[in-house]
């Protein structure tokens, strides 16, 4: 492979060095001159953390072959606040709000300088418009809106400058007050390291050998070839665990590494650390994996009937955890009510697609201690898990949480970071793992799909008299999270509303599905859905308004919860309140719908998307002139 | 990911040819490359090692640009964010503004090319109807010479084309419709960076005084292996008044072809809107009367 020499200038200095003739602009910039303010979130272009000028131009560095750069003037994030100081634009997102996980905002800020710079009077939609190749997962996008005609305004003359003043941060409680948020400028300016953007001298790169069975033994795995490579300095597999090898949140049932058998499509077979990712790459292929291929389940109801695949000896039902509730006589409580609705609800996997995959950065410090830098949202429990899955005293061991680039759940469970410190003991050097976004949606755990089915009895005034709820949770091939989002389904399904008589099961179950873990919510979203479509179809079929319906079930100040739980306080009501009067609700029973309603189309709801905003602002300057 | 030995930027078509040849069997010629890099990943190719990458983007040829009142000839290299930002093309051709800003994003189309667009050859490309309904023809050059096709006799099949082993596809002629009203209606997932589930550039030249059809031009992506033009319907337009009976009329004609894989339904009810939306939109950039246009059809299309 024949290195190209590539010059360019680069945020003002002239580059010439070699490069390899497959190197996207982004590997460049990121591996060879070590700018990491501009990010890599999907590497398809999809997303613009890696948004760079090329001779002026906004471009996807992850789209283009650095031989296309050849002699351009390329400026990176880093370019912005050369001197030190924030740009307009850098200044307005931090005012604003405008960052949260920040991993996006490099990206973002280039992408609005660009809007900025083509239009210095673009109006709000036009400037949706010109960001819409950049995501961000975090914030809503109306912050960032914001930010970006704020800046606009100090730039085109029609604010000052002071409006991007720092507020000084309000004395007293945190609580609705104005709070400085530290971490911005190094979000905003792209200084902030994550995981990913991290180095040390003399580290390795690791690639993981993933599982392309949903259900398989491992008859064998065979290295020699691979470990023999030039270039390549250690494999692991789950001979290499030294302790007891096993990790989840509830129940240990998931291998650093498949042992004797693989569970699920993307399940960690072996990892590699090479001296460079391509190498390692290479040396995944010549990994010799022996499958049996095993008889797999992929629908929970058919994973909890008797003959289905078993996915763990200990479960022989597939079952990872059932949670029943029962409060009053709910034969009584259906007995006495006026309406009974049935209905089946169903909710799919989410995948939490936080702009950083996953990435972690492992080495032995001076005293032999095991040092873990990832964006790990549990950082104390993997800790603990570690010490025993290394046979490590906990002192010898060490988690380190670099910034989040995103979690929503998503980076709770340890599903690289054992690979990570295995590999830093065997090779006794630094290794780094960055996930692709592929690797990210096949190895991380998703929101767990449900399936329920609802009964409910209301007398005809509109009080709930019965509830019998049965959720099934597709849990995957391991526990992870599923105990605590089935038992959190289960507690908070009937919502904030007093039932009398009530009757819930929650189950989570195994299947050769990618496992399910933490989002949001956790549980809740899934079973609160149901109850809350039941009751509009409840509060339709009896002529209620839907926020009335609520109001007359709602817990007050005092309540006793389905758990049997002393509520001191329950803020329902005026939740109620303001979410009617912010919603500029219609009144009555919900049976006009669509273009009818005076609730839509008002100027403070978010019109339907159009695209096309330069050319009516083109079309308004031309009528001016 | 996409590896390879040697990446070349010839700076001529001779130069093209020359590594063509020389590496005959073990190249891929790239333009904008967005396509080709994404391609290159898991789910989709994987990981692909093509020995060599020709770069044409930065042929003279292939980057130049020419208007006058009949017909246009565009470079290939084509970055489709140029058919937003110069004037003169934006004239001559009154679709593909509409067309450019619907396609992928901002950024992506200051490097992706018309002509890749085009040679892809992928049943949803955003380019290809508009370029249909200008009576668009290719030029495909090799060592050999230079022939020239119409579009619609390039385009065979869902990516399959008329392009020759030792060819490139190094610009279009097409019809300049200055004087026309364009428009063109997309539907995907999102609003960025999303191919069409159904696509449709529509033309339209009207008389003086804004109340009569002239000429229509219609081509829809989408809803089958091939773009089509709609001959059909253009014809019961051609010469009509833009009355809400002609325009419901029109509107109904192509539903029937739809024959794509999947979202039938749907489909058939998206053409049918579309129709009706670009058909207004475009007559209403051409200049209609404001009398002329069915008012109770504007506010629900328009």
């Amino acid at each position: 492979m024949a290195d190209l020499q590539f010059a360019a200038t680069v945020n003002g200095r002239k580059v010439s060095r070699a490069a390899k003739p497959h190197q996207r602009l982004l590997d460049f910039i990121r591996d060879d001159l070590n700018l990491t303010g501009n990010k890599e979130g999907c590497g398809a272009g999809e997303c613009g953390t890696c948004s760079v000028f090329v001779d002026g131009v906004l471009m996807k560095s992850c789209l283009m072959p650095v031989a296309k750069a050849q002699g351009a003037s390329i400026e990176t994030v880093e370019a912005l606040a050369k001197t030190g100081e924030l740009s307009v634009l850098q200044k307005a997102f931090h005012k604003a709000g405008a960052s949260q996980c920040g991993y996006c905002i490099p990206g973002m800020v280039m992408a609005a300088t660009a809007a900025i710079r083509i239009n210095p009077f673009a109006g709000r939609e036009e400037i949706k418009e010109r960001l819409g190749g950049n995501i961000c997962r975090c914030t809503g996008y109306q912050k960032i809106f914001d930010a970006v005609e704020m800046a606009r305004d100090v730039l085109n003359g029609r604010l000052p400058a002071t409006a991007l003043a720092e507020v000084d941060a309000e004395a007293g409680d945190y609580i609705g007050k104005n709070v400085r948020r530290i971490d911005a400028p190094s979000k905003v300016s792209g200084a902030l390291k994550y995981a990913g953007d991290m180095t040390m001298p003399g580290m390795l790169h690791v690639q993981v050998l993933r599982s392309p069975h949903p259900h398989a033994r491992i008859v064998s795995i065979d290295v020699s070839e691979a470990e023999a490579m030039p270039g390549v300095e250690a494999i692991i597999t789950s001979a290499d665990v030294p302790g007891e090898d096993g990790f989840g949140v509830y129940v240990n049932d998931q291998p650093v590494m498949a042992r004797g058998k693989v569970r699920y499509v993307g399940e960690a077979v072996a990892a590699v650390a090479a001296e460079d990712p391509l190498t390692a790459k290479r040396a995944l292929e010549k990994i010799k994996v022996v499958y049996e291929p095993l008889p797999a389940v992929f629908d929970p109801d058919e994973a909890m009937r008797s003959g289905a695949p078993v996915l763990h000896d200990y479960a022989p039902d597939n079952i990872t955890k059932h949670i029943p509730i029962r409060v009053g006589d709910l034969a009584k409580g259906f007995a006495e009510s006026d309406l009974v609705i049935e209905e089946n609800y169903s909710t799919q996997p989410i995948e939490h697609a936080y702009l950083e995959p996953e990435a972690g950065l492992a080495y032995l410090d001076h005293d032999g201690v095991v040092t873990i830098l990832a964006p790990d949202q549990n950082v104390t429990h993997h800790r603990h898990m570690l010490a025993r899955i290394l046979a490590r005293p906990i002192s010898k061991i060490r988690l380190i949480m670099s910034p989040v680039g995103g979690g929503f759940g998503g980076k709770e469970d340890m599903i690289y970071q054992g690979m990570l410190a295995l590999l830093a003991m065997k090779t006794r050097r630094p290794v780094r793992l960055v996930f692709t976004r592929e690797e990210s949606i096949v190895a991380s755990a998703k929101r767990h799909p449900s399936r329920t089915t609802l009964r409910m009895g209301f007398a005809r005034d509109g009080r709930i008299r019965a509830y019998e709820m049965t959720m099934i949770c597709d849990g995957g091939a391991y526990g992870l999270s599923t105990e605590g989002v089935v038992r959190k389904a289960a507690i908070l399904a009937a919502g904030p509303y007093v039932v009398p008589n009530l009757k819930i099961d929650t189950y989570g179950i195994y299947t050769n599905n990618t496992p399910s873990g933490a989002f949001r919510s956790f549980g809740a979203l899934q079973s609160e859905f149901a109850t809350e479509s039941h009751l509009d179809i409840a509060a339709e079929r009896l002529g209620l308004d839907p926020f009335e319906i609520r109001r007359i079930n709602a817990m007050r100040d005092g309540a006793i919860s389905h758990t049997k739980q002393k509520l001191g306080s329950v803020s329902l009501l005026r939740t109620l309140d303001a979410l009617e009067e912010a919603s500029g609700w219609e009144k009555g029973a919900p049976v006009s719908r669509g273009g009818g309603r005076s609730d839509l189309g008002r100027d403070d709801i978010r019109p339907s998307c159009a695209l096309g905003a330069r050319f009516a602002a083109a079309e308004k300057q031309e009528a001016a002139e | 990911m996409l590896t390879c030995e040697e990446y070349i930027t010839p700076g001529s078509l001779n130069e093209a040819f020359a590594a063509m040849a020389r590496h005959s069997g073990r190249y891929r010629i790239v333009a904008g490359a967005t396509d080709t890099l994404p391609w290159a990943r898991d789910g989709r190719a994987g990981d692909v090692n093509v020995p060599i990458l020709i770069d044409i983007s930065k042929i003279p040829e292939l980057r130049a640009l020419s208007v006058d009142d009949k017909r246009a000839r565009i470079g290939a290299a084509t970055p489709i964010q140029h058919f937003l930002d110069d004037p003169s093309l934006a004239r001559a051709l009154p679709c593909m503004p509409r067309c450019a800003v619907w396609f992928a994003d901002d950024q992506i189309r200051a490097q992706a090319t018309i002509g890749g667009n085009i040679v892809n050859a992928s049943p949803a490309a955003d380019a290809t109807p508009c370029l249909l309904a200008h009576e668009a023809t290719v030029e495909l050059a090799s060592a050999r010479g230079q022939r020239i096709l119409p579009l619609r006799d390039f385009v065979t099949g869902p990516n399959k084309t008329a392009l020759a082993g030792d060819e490139l596809l190094t610009g279009f002629e097409c019809d300049a419709l200055h004087g026309y009203g364009g428009s063109f209606e997309k539907v995907g997932h999102r609003r960025s960076l999303v191919i069409s589930l159904v696509c449709l550039a529509v033309l339209v030249k009207l008389d003086a005084a804004g109340r009569r059809f002239e000429d229509v031009r219609l081509s829809i992506a989408g809803i089958g292996p091939l773009p089509l033009r709609l001959a059909e319907v253009e014809k019961s337009l051609r010469g009509g008044p833009l009355s809400a009976e002609r325009l419901e009329q029109a509107a109904d004609m192509p539903v029937a072809l739809v024959a794509s894989r999947t979202r039938q339904d749907y489909r058939r009810d998206v053409v049918r809107g579309f129709m009706l939306r670009g058909l207004i939109n475009a007559a209403r950039r051409a200049g209609a009367d404001p009398d002329a246009l069915a008012p109770e059809l504007e506010a629900a299309y328009g």
